[in-house]
């Protein structure tokens, strides 16, 4: 049924405060480099509603992994506020979970004893931990596999068991960036139901940082648009597509509606990154380098 | 940030690094001085770096610092020319490096040095037991190197080669050779430090030679400072060596 | 064309295997002639390479007599105390120097520009401080230890996948159990090469101190032989030596190699 595209904000209105669990207020981000300082974020507002998949997507070079490592308590050093229902926090919190982009699963540790990692630093008593892991090694599909060891298994396999042992810890939110980016389409479009079921099934607030806009029309309420560095909030748009979600949606007309629109905000802060590298490495050589 | 700041920020590691080097020989001078530490055990800093001048002078340096380095070229030399050319002819007959390359490999970690009464039962006191010593403790790096590079050319390379019908001498001398180069020299160099610690070391173990023969003279002579001297005499030559045989390596690498 | 027929073909067991080890018992036996006829024919001085009968019955006199094991047990005591006060200052070392770079860039040049350096050269020295017996040969294998071990350790601290430390650090794991949950983990194998590198130079420095002063330990035993000019019984003992070290290195090899299969 074709959904008309809905309301689409250029100055972001923040959601309510008090309605929101995750709130990220004026985030601006420097780093010092050797050729002079640079501005990753530039006030970055958004928050995030209880329940919501929320995504943020940007071209690269847009400070998306910088925001994720912000709001995961993993990078210091910014100007502004993160807090998680009204706390605002300073370090790796136990309300925030993290899955990283890059292989992650400890490889000398089977797929439970991975999963089950979180709630051994919590000081879980063996029995119970390994039960609550192979609740959460089932609920990602890996049912059999629990014996198993990282390198016995594939990349998506892989990513699953990162994206289990995060949930095992039963976060308020869930930060991902790009978990998906080192597989294949068709890989990632299954896991992107596999994801979808989960987030359903807990009703888990999701962060997703990701550069792939199917990824991003296919799994969220909301996404945020972000420009080039200095990386900004460009636009918010709300996914009105029907819940619950499966990867047939792609097919369907609204959701090519929804990619084409964000493509075009995107291009051209894609092509602002393209010009910007081309340049860089046309001018390294300059300096003898 | 301003330039200047990346600037300390780049020096202060190696300037701290040196700075508490320094500080642990004022510690120590400071120690032997007030008697805490025995001086006929621990000579005073501030004396051995004026022995270093003194050993340098009386003791004839350069002419002992140039007996070892012809050591080392002619043990590097041998090492270079039989290891490169045993790697290649494990490489190119199969069976033979099957055989035989574990065996190398086998010889790399085994205590060669320790057989050095042997030697000096072949060959006597003399730089031919060095040069030979040194020549076989440098020699596996060198083989497994070689045929490591050679084995390791890229298959698209390969190929290339064969799409062109080049006869396997040419296939072997442009395209394989070449590729294991960079590998190669890593072999050389490895095989140069392991010939050069050789080197002093029988030196010193036997008493002749140049600079490791220094040391055994100055101890058994009862010069305390001289043989601490020595010792970072010794110690700067290899830093020295080694620094330089990197650098060789990184820029024939990066030209290769 | 030969490449397409040996695609083709399904694989066999490794085909090479027999003529691998006739190859390589054809190289022994020629050796081994090679050496016999030498030692018989006069050429050299005598006994400079020994028949090998003799050097055999060499080898049974020193392996059956008690102070040969008296000797062995001597040295082995020697190198174990060596390797594991050298090990333990390398590991320390490493895990400070692996942890900061600040560290790293102002405390690693010197130990991997002194590395490669003879360290019998610092056995006056070491005689001088620690005296003439077994506690200058432990300072030298200690010595001689330290330095591979705390390279490898802090190299292997570095090359940790940056990801797995994030991930532990996400989980809020404290110090400790970082250290032991992450960290040590994730160091295996280079820890392991680092002990291999470290028990072959612990095992000639020490044995190079008991050939220059010492009266018990195989070293000396070595060096007794080359004195009394009994060849025979100086091949044997080289022999032995050679065994018991590329048996060690074996060994050690053997047991990291464990953990490989584990996790591949």
């Amino acid at each position: 049924m074709a959904a008309a595209v809905t309301s689409n904000r250029v100055m972001p209105v923040p959601q309510a405060a008090a309605s929101a669990i995750l709130v990220v207020e004026d985030i601006v981000m420097r780093f010092v480099t050797a050729e002079g300082g640079l501005t990753a974020l530039d006030k970055v507002s958004f928050n995030v509603a209880p329940g919501e998949f929320l995504a943020v997507i940007g071209p690269s070079g847009c400070g998306k992994s910088t925001l994720f490592n912000i709001i995961g308590g993993l990078l210091g050093g910014y100007q502004g506020r993160v807090a998680v229902g009204g706390e605002a926090i300073y370090g790796p919190h136990a309300s925030i979970g993290m899955v990283f982009q890059e292989e992650s699963t400890f490889p000398w540790r089977n797929v439970v004893d991975n999963v089950a990692f979180p709630l051994e630093i919590a000081g879980m008593p063996r029995g119970e931990r390994i039960d609550r892991a192979r609740r959460f090694v089932s609920m990602v599909g890996l049912d059999g596999f629990e014996q198993r060891y990282p390198s016995e298994l594939s990349g998506g396999m892989r990513q699953r068991v990162s994206m289990a042992r995060t949930l095992a810890s039963e976060p308020k939110i869930l930060l991902m960036d790009e978990p998906f980016a080192a597989l294949d389409e068709q890989t990632r479009l299954l896991l992107g139901d596999k994801v979808l079921q989960i987030q359903q099934q807990l009703k888990q607030t999701t962060l997703l940082i990701t550069h792939n806009i199917t990824e991003a029309v296919q799994l969220a309420d909301r996404i945020l648009v972000m420009t080039y560095r200095p990386g900004r909030v460009k636009r918010i748009v709300d996914i009105d597509l029907p819940r619950p979600r499966s990867s047939e949606i792609v097919s369907s007309e609204a959701f090519g509606r929804y990619v084409a629109q964000i493509w075009s905000d995107l291009r051209a802060e894609a092509s602002r990154g393209m010009v910007d590298d081309e340049s860089r490495v046309l001018h390294a050589g300059d300096h003898g380098t | 940030m301003s330039a200047a700041a990346v600037t300390a920020r780049r020096w202060a590691p190696p300037l701290v690094g040196f700075g508490s080097v320094l500080v642990i020989l004022a510690v120590v001078e400071v120690l032997i001085r007030i008697g805490a530490i025995n001086h006929y055990i621990v000579p005073l800093p501030s004396e051995v770096a004026t022995s270093l001048v003194r050993v340098i002078f009386e003791e004839d340096i350069l002419h002992r610092f140039l007996i070892t380095a012809w050591e080392c070229l002619a043990a590097g030399a041998l090492l270079t020319v039989f290891g490169v050319a045993a790697g290649i002819a494990f490489h190119q007959a199969r069976l033979l490096r099957l055989a035989c390359e574990n065996w190398v490999a086998a010889m790399a970690s085994a205590p060669l040095v320790l057989a050095y009464p042997l030697f000096l039962v072949l060959f006597g006191r003399s730089a031919l037991t060095i040069i030979m010593m040194s020549f076989l403790v440098g020699l596996p790096p060198v083989i497994l190197k070689t045929i490591e590079g050679l084995s390791a050319t890229r298959r698209v390379l390969i190929n290339v080669g064969r799409s062109f019908k080049l006869t396997p001498a040419q296939q072997f001398w442009k395209i394989l050779f070449p590729s294991a180069l960079p590998t190669i020299f890593v072999g050389i160099r490895l095989g140069l430090m392991f010939a050069l610690i050789n080197v002093v070391a029988v030196e010193f173990l036997i008493n002749f030679g140049g600079l490791g023969q220094l040391i055994n003279d100055l101890a058994e002579r009862y010069d305390l400072p001289g043989v601490y001297a020595a010792i970072c005499f010794v110690v700067l030559i290899s830093v020295v060596f080694f620094v330089l045989t990197e650098r060789t390596e990184r820029w024939l690498r990066s030209a290769a | 064309m030969a490449e397409i027929g040996r695609l083709a073909r399904a694989p066999q067991a490794w085909p090479w295997r027999t003529s691998v080890t006739l190859l390589r018992a054809a190289i022994v036996l020629a050796a081994l002639l090679s050496w016999q006829m030498l030692a018989v024919s006069g050429l050299l001085y005598r006994d400079v390479v020994p028949p090998l009968p003799e050097v055999g019955v060499a080898l049974v006199t020193l392996l059956s007599k008690r102070d040969f094991y008296w000797n062995l047990w001597f040295t082995i005591d020697e190198i174990a105390i060596g390797l594991v006060l050298g090990g333990v200052a390398g590991l320390v070392a490493g895990l400070v120097i692996g942890s900061s770079q600040f560290i790293a860039k102002a405390f690693e040049p010197y130990l991997y520009y002194l590395g490669p350096t003879p360290k019998i050269i610092f056995f006056p020295v070491m005689i001088m401080w620690f005296g003439a017996g077994a506690g200058s040969k432990i300072a030298m294998g200690a010595a001689s230890c330290f330095f591979p071990i705390a390279l490898s350790v802090a190299a292997g601290m570095r090359q940790i996948d940056v990801v797995l430390i994030k991930v532990g650090l996400s989980f809020r794991a404290n110090p400790w159990q970082m250290a032991t949950k992450i960290y040590l983990p994730a160091m295996r194998q280079p820890v392991i090469n680092g002990l291999r590198l470290g028990l072959g130079v612990a095992l000639i420095g020490t044995l190079l101190a008991e050939t220059k002063i010492s009266n018990r330990g195989l070293g000396f035993v070595v060096i007794d032989a080359y004195n009394a000019f009994n060849m025979p019984r100086l091949y044997a003992i080289l022999i032995v030596l050679f065994v018991l070290a590329i048996g060690a290195n074996a060994l050690i090899t053997r047991l990291g190699g464990l953990d490989e299969i584990k996790q591949k």
